[in-house]
Parts: structure tokens; C-alpha cells; sequence
């Protein structure tokens, strides 16, 4: 935790997060006054998901998304909170710094898209080409931004140049500049209701969607493709496969087991929020799911380094996700049922 | 996961000293945010990747030393690039980047062709003409 001060003085508290949007966005709310934490959010904008993509590929493998698309979590969460924001894109470079250096002497700190190849501050090993990297900028220094990344503890410094290279550089997901602030925040938000509806949200999309791609039927889709994949692929490229999901479910900055433990976190705050006993005990049904893929996760590793290979095959890591989408199924059918009973 | 089961492997490379926030129970069945200093598992799998990486850059590199490339084409694979963004950063049609991956035309090029390709890639254009001839460096 560190204290920066905006532009016009006001004090901005940087904490660690464990997702990037999240992150963002509660640190948003947060300096506007609204004490709000990150798994909040996270529930609020119903940002849990599954969708595996075998058509669109990042770094030539398919994707298994674990949350809703980059962008719908700041959106949802600032429309269920009654936040009013600014949110802009833009053609030209110049013109999109121009604007963030007059909104950030205004003491408005400011969220931005980015690119997380061409953010100089990034390490090595982290850096490709993904253009949906949330961080904030919190004002102006000689040559330069200081900025809050929320998945790193401390504040950077970051060069202008790099900065705007970052932000408009084409690539997947094209950020254009993407940039957000706030307008006006409404001091007390209805988090009840919000909560509901972002439950609500979430179910429907686990559940409802009918196509065989997303919620828990992607989930057996993917299962049934890790099952398959050594004889399909042959026994490297099936490796490499894995290898590509398991990053899904633990790098691309998930807090750990596919953002399963994030939402445990929002179960939990909201059991205390509403009182109920039943919240509390779906908090810890999903903390087992979040052990089961971290389970998923050693023994694909274990898997790749063919280590104990007797006892360690594609199916157990496919039986895995199976147990997951069957444990998934069945708390978001019991979400639905004690959402109804909840009063806002 | 509790809190004393939140990894906390040594991967000095991969990590380069930032922690990761997990969420992870405490004593009392509380969530709170442990950071974590790094997973072997999480290594391994960014390590795979990465090492995939480099080996296409380093083949696309060897390919131009042979002449069936451009050094176009080592450019763009350092920056993880493919021709649809190039051309869209660089303000040129698609089709044409992949004809300047063909090392016989990319010779022919404008200099302005060449200095906004430059400044796509954000190198110098003498770079650009010419590959590192051991190893790469970013």
C-alpha cells in the first residue's frame, strides 16, 4: 500500500490487486470515496465467465477465456454502482495525450487500455502482444506519468513516448486510446441490489447461454478437446496446448485458478453484506472449485515435465475440468435459488 | 487455498522481484490478500511460451542470413507481430507487408516505405536493413 497525491493535491492509495480491470476500477470508485474492494467489483459486473475460443488465437493457440470480454467489467460495474464516466477512444495519438495531460491537471486520475508489450516497465517474460491491460495514470511528472498498476505493488514511473505507444499501437482487441475517468459518482451506492443483479448476470451467463462454447458447456468442450488432444495433436502439441490453457487459468493475471477464488472473496463479502448463511457456505463450495482447477493446473504442469507418467495422463487433467463444469453446474443452480430469496 | 498454501517459489527470471496478489484463507475462514512470489507451475508454463518465442525469432533470423527473408520479417517476430498489425501500425495494406517479408523486394523499397516501417517497429532505419548477427537482443 502506498500514498500518491494527484495533481491537485488529493491523496490516492495504491493496493495491490490481483486482476488488472478489477483492479482499476475499484481504485476508481475508491477515489471518488466510495470504499469498494476489488472481488466487489468483480461479483458486481459479473466479471466470472468461461468461454473456450478455439477460433480466435492469441500467440497461435486457442483461447479459454475465464472472465467476460476486456472492457464489460468497467462498464457493467459503473452502471450497477451509478457511476457516470467518461469514456473515450481516439484516431489520433496526439490528440488522445493532449486530453489525458489536460484531464490529469484537473486532479482527475484517469484508467487506460494499453498494450502489454509496449509498456517499457513491463519485465521480459511478460511482455506480448495483448492490448487489454488496465492501469491508471495518476498525474504528470517531468518527461513522463506516474502510474498505478494494480498487479504490481508499487507505483512506476513510465516515459511518455512508451506510454503512447502502448496505448495506440494496433493489435488484438485495437485499444484506440481507450481511456476512462469519472464524472460523478453517486456517494452511496444501492451495493445490495447491485450485487443481485450482477449475480443474477453471472448465472445466466454460466448457465444460459446456448452455444456449446461458453458457461459450463464450454467447460466439457474443453474437457473433451484436453481428453482427446494427444491422439488428435500428438503428444508435444498437446503439450503446448495444455501448456497455452493452463496460462489462462493462472497467469494472465487471475489471482490464481481462473478468478474462482476472486469470486469466493465476493461470496463471502456478500454472505456478511447480507447476512445469510447460504452465501457463506456457496463461498466455500466455490473455494473447493478454485482448488480443483489449481489441481488441474499442477498436473498438467506435471504432465508437460512427464513426470509420473504411469499416474498423470490428458485424461485425469480432462476428468479435472469435467469435476470442475459439474461442480460449477451445480453452485450456480444454487446461486439461482438463493439470489431469488435475497431482498435488496 | 489457505495462506500458507499460497506458492511462494523461487523464479527470480520470471518474476524479476513483482509479487503476484492471491486471494487465500486466513485461520479464521477469512479471505484475505496474500502476495505471492512466484509459482514453479505458472514459471513453466510462461517458460514454454517464451522459449517458443525466441526460437522463431532466432529461425526467422538464421532465414534472413540465408536470404529467403527480409529482415522485415525478424523485425516483426521480435515485436510479436503478424502483417495484419504491422500494416495497420504502419499504415500499409496487408498485402503489401507480406510481399516486403520477400527479401528480393523489400531491397527495392522507398526510403519512406522504410522509415515508416522504422517507426512502426520503433528502430532506426540502418537497423532495419540488416539483422544482429549472433544472437538477439530486444
Amino acid at each position: 500500500m502506498t500514498t500518491e497525491l494527484a495533481a491537485n493535491g488529493k491523496p490516492f492509495v495504491h493496493h495491490q490487486a490481483a486482476h488488472c480491470e478489477t483492479g482499476v476500477t475499484s481504485a476508481l470508485f475508491r477515489y471518488q470515496g466510495v470504499d469498494i474492494s476489488e472481488p466487489m467489483i468483480f461479483g458486481i459486473s459479473s466479471g466470472i465467465f468461461f468461454g473456450y475460443l478455439p477460433f480466435m488465437k492469441l500467440s497461435h493457440l486457442p483461447i479459454s477465456a475465464f472472465r467476460a470480454k476486456p472492457g464489460s467489467v468497467f462498464r457493467k460495474a459503473a452502471k450497477r454502482l451509478g457511476g457516470d464516466f467518461v469514456i473515450k477512444t481516439y484516431r489520433d495519438p496526439q490528440k488522445g495525450m493532449d486530453e489525458l495531460r489536460q484531464v490529469l491537471k484537473t486532479g482527475q486520475i484517469v484508467g487506460l487500455a494499453t498494450n502489454l508489450y509496449w509498456l517499457p516497465y513491463m519485465s521480459e517474460r511478460h511482455r506480448h502482444n495483448f492490448s487489454g491491460h488496465n492501469i491508471i495514470v495518476i498525474r504528470e511528472i517531468e518527461n513522463g506519468f506516474r502510474i498505478s498498476d494494480p498487479t504490481i505493488g508499487y507505483l512506476v514511473d513510465c516515459l511518455a513516448d512508451g506510454l503512447e505507444r502502448a496505448r495506440f499501437v494496433p493489435g488484438p482487441l485495437n485499444p484506440r486510446g481507450y481511456m476512462y475517468y469519472t464524472k460523478s459518482v453517486n456517494p452511496h451506492p444501492d451495493l445490495r441490489g447491485a450485487c443481485i443483479k450482477g449475480m443474477k448476470d453471472s448465472c445466466n451467463l454460466m448457465l444460459r447461454i446456448p452455444l456449446p462454447i461458453f458457461g459450463v458447456r464450454g467447460m466439457r468442450f474443453l474437457a473433451k478437446k484436453v481428453i482427446k488432444s494427444p491422439d488428435k495433436l500428438g503428444f508435444q502439441e498437446a503439450c503446448r496446448h495444455l501448456a497455452g490453457t493452463v496460462r489462462w487459468v493462472e497467469e494472465t493475471g487471475t489471482g490464481g485458478a481462473g478468478f474462482r477464488y476472486m469470486y469466493a472473496v465476493f461470496m463471502q463479502e456478500a454472505a456478511e453484506l447480507f447476512g445469510s448463511e447460504d452465501l457463506a457456505q456457496l463461498s466455500r463450495d466455490m473455494t473447493a472449485i478454485g482448488d480443483t482447477w489449481r489441481e488441474f493446473s499442477v498436473v498438467a504442469a506435471r504432465i508437460i515435465k512427464q513426470r509420473g507418467k504411469e499416474e498423470e495422463t490428458f485424461a485425469k487433467a480432462g476428468g479435472l475440468i469435467f469435476k470442475c463444469a459439474d461442480r460449477e453446474e451445480a453452485f450456480f443452480k444454487n446461486l439461482q435459488k438463493v439470489v431469488r430469496k435475497l431482498k435488496a | 487455498m489457505k495462506v500458507n498454501e499460497v506458492p511462494q517459489d523461487d523464479v527470480p527470471d520470471y518474476s524479476e522481484g513483482i509479487k503476484k496478489g492471491n486471494y487465500a484463507l486466513d485461520d479464521q475462514g477469512k479471505y484475505v490478500m496474500v502476495p505471492s512470489k512466484g509459482w514453479d507451475v505458472d514459471e513453466l508454463t510462461n517458460r514454454l511460451a517464451f522459449n517458443e518465442y525466441k526460437a522463431k525469432v532466432e529461425e526467422t533470423r538464421k532465414a534472413v542470413l540465408e536470404g529467403k527473408k527480409s529482415p522485415l520479417a525478424y523485425y516483426m517476430e521480435l515485436r510479436q507481430m503478424i502483417p495484419k498489425f504491422l500494416g495497420k501500425t504502419a499504415g500499409i495494406a496487408t498485402f503489401r507487408v507480406k510481399r516486403h517479408l520477400r527479401p528480393e523486394i523489400f531491397a527495392k523499397l522507398k526510403e519512406s516505405v522504410l522509415d515508416s516501417y522504422a517507426k512502426a517497429l520503433e528502430i532506426t532505419k540502418e537497423e532495419l536493413k540488416t539483422v544482429p548477427h549472433n544472437s538477439q537482443e530486444r
